[in-house]
């Protein structure tokens, strides 16, 4: 059995046609860790995201989220609900800043405390003078802030965030490192995929990296995790 | 013209059989049309040619089904429903489906792909997030709609086999027009053309707002 919160994968392949992309990994993730996920171009990383999200059905893999083993479809719902995905280059919604926080509220009853936490929101990214502007036309830096604020909105055990800071200047790649690092003293565990290690050092708690369709540590500054191929121990529902 | 009321029921029926055709045929073609774009089943590639080569299926043949089928010795004769606005509407679904189909899937097709999976992980519902994806094409959709709409409400073939061309009944405009003009009434004819083309250049009009909203070259 695994600890409260924590969600174990077994098990994942995933290929691409006759393109071989993950062979077999095994991951255990636990809420307010970060982790760091670094690899070649190509190596799988925004893959193996997407099947922690939910929204890519891997060729195989189970999920243990605390209920046993169970097959990677039986447990996408409740990966959908437990992980938020931010994309590289995040979607913005038709509509202002605002409409697109009041998205991530659905779960929010009552317009006032609907329009209260989207405040908070802004406020907590940082975007307080960007209320009515036109989302799409915000700069990479501001819309990747935006969508941090959607995740914070919900609230969510874990998020998946696959190269946050690509394509960003220095200053807005800091705000979103001290959004992150705001994030991660909420108990929400962070999975980062990026190619610029160094950005994240002091942020992250476990650095994987993704070779040859596999999953290793490297640096492991404080071990919590395992990753093992397979674990043949543990009976699948 | 101002002043026959003939002429304006015509009118009225037109709108009438051909507005409740639309407004029946639009909901299962965005969920047809978002199945096709979204979800990978078989035979979806196979459905998706049908619906294509639907597009350019003749009007007059439509029309030749529809009439087989409610007619006294078809299938769905004990219904009653030849020559009456029932069965125009059944034949003009027929006619604007594949059309809403075909132009309801190449806007679900043009929506990101993000936009989906970000709604799903934040918590939306698949009906939610569907919601949000017709938000976000619904220019595309109405122009749809518009095609769709033009198409019905100016063919002929499909309405006079199956609506009969009864006056205060089943009399169309394209129907009256072919009626007037063979007596050799011309200036009727004329007076419900001009609304016709009217109608088709306001629908080219909204058709070329729509299409071109959201979407700039440069």
């Amino acid at each position: 059995m695994i600890s409260s919160g924590s969600v174990s994968f077994t098990a994942i392949s995933h290929s691409f046609g006759s393109r071989k992309i993950l062979d077999n990994l095994s991951i255990d993730l636990e809420p307010g860790k970060v982790v760091l996920l670094s690899g070649e171009n190509g190596s799988g990383k925004t893959t193996l995201l997407r099947i922690l999200a939910g929204l890519l059905k891997p060729d195989t893999g189970y999920v243990d989220t605390g209920s046993g083993l169970l097959s990677w479809r039986k447990s996408r719902a409740k990966l959908i609900s437990n992980f938020i995905y931010l994309h590289q280059t995040p979607y913005m919604f038709e509509g202002s800043v605002y409409r697109n926080l009041s998205i991530a509220t659905s779960c929010v009853r009552g317009y006032e405390n609907r329009k209260n936490r989207v405040l908070d929101a802004m406020e907590w990214a940082m975007l307080g003078g960007h209320r009515f502007a036109e989302a799409k036309t915000l700069s990479g830096g501001q819309q990747q802030r935006v969508s941090l604020a959607r995740a914070w909105l919900r609230q969510p055990p874990y998020i998946l965030l696959d190269e946050p800071t690509a394509n960003m200047d220095s200053k807005s790649a800091r705000r979103t490192l001290q959004l992150l690092e705001k994030l991660k003293h909420t108990n929400i565990g962070l999975i980062i995929s990026s190619h610029i290690q160094h950005q994240f050092d002091s942020l992250a708690d476990d650095h994987l990296e993704l070779k040859d369709f596999q999953l290793s540590f490297l640096n492991a500054r404080q071990f919590s995790g395992n990753v093992t191929p397979i674990s043949r121990d543990r009976e699948i529902v | 013209m101002s002043g026959d009321p003939d002429l304006w029921e015509i009118v009225g029926i037109s709108f009438q059989v051909s507005g409740t055709a639309i407004l029946i045929s639009a909901p299962a073609a965005l969920l047809i049309a978002f199945s096709l774009a979204y979800f990978n089943f078989p035979g979806r590639r196979a459905l998706i040619s049908l619906f294509n080569t639907l597009l350019s299926f003749p009007a007059v043949v439509v029309g030749l089904i529809i009439y087989i089928l409610l007619s006294n010795q078809g299938p769905l004769g004990n219904f009653r429903l030849l020559f009456t606005q029932s069965a125009m509407i059944i034949a003009q679904c027929v006619l604007c489906l594949p059309i809403l189909i075909a132009m309801g899937h190449a806007a679900f097709q043009s929506a990101d792909q993000r936009a989906w999976e970000t709604a799903r992980t934040l918590g939306k519902s698949p009906f939610g997030a569907f919601s949000l994806i017709v938000l976000e094409i619904r220019f595309g959709l109405l122009a749809a709609l518009f095609s769709g709409f033009g198409r019905i409400i100016a063919e002929v073939g499909a309405s006079m086999m199956v609506g009969g061309n009864i006056l205060h009944h089943t009399r169309n405009i394209p129907t009256a027009i072919a009626l007037e003009t063979s007596k050799g009434n011309f200036s009727q004819g004329i007076a419900l053309g001009i609304v016709l083309v009217v109608l088709a250049f306001v629908l080219n009009l909204l058709l070329q707002h729509f299409q071109g909203r959201g979407k700039l070259a440069l």
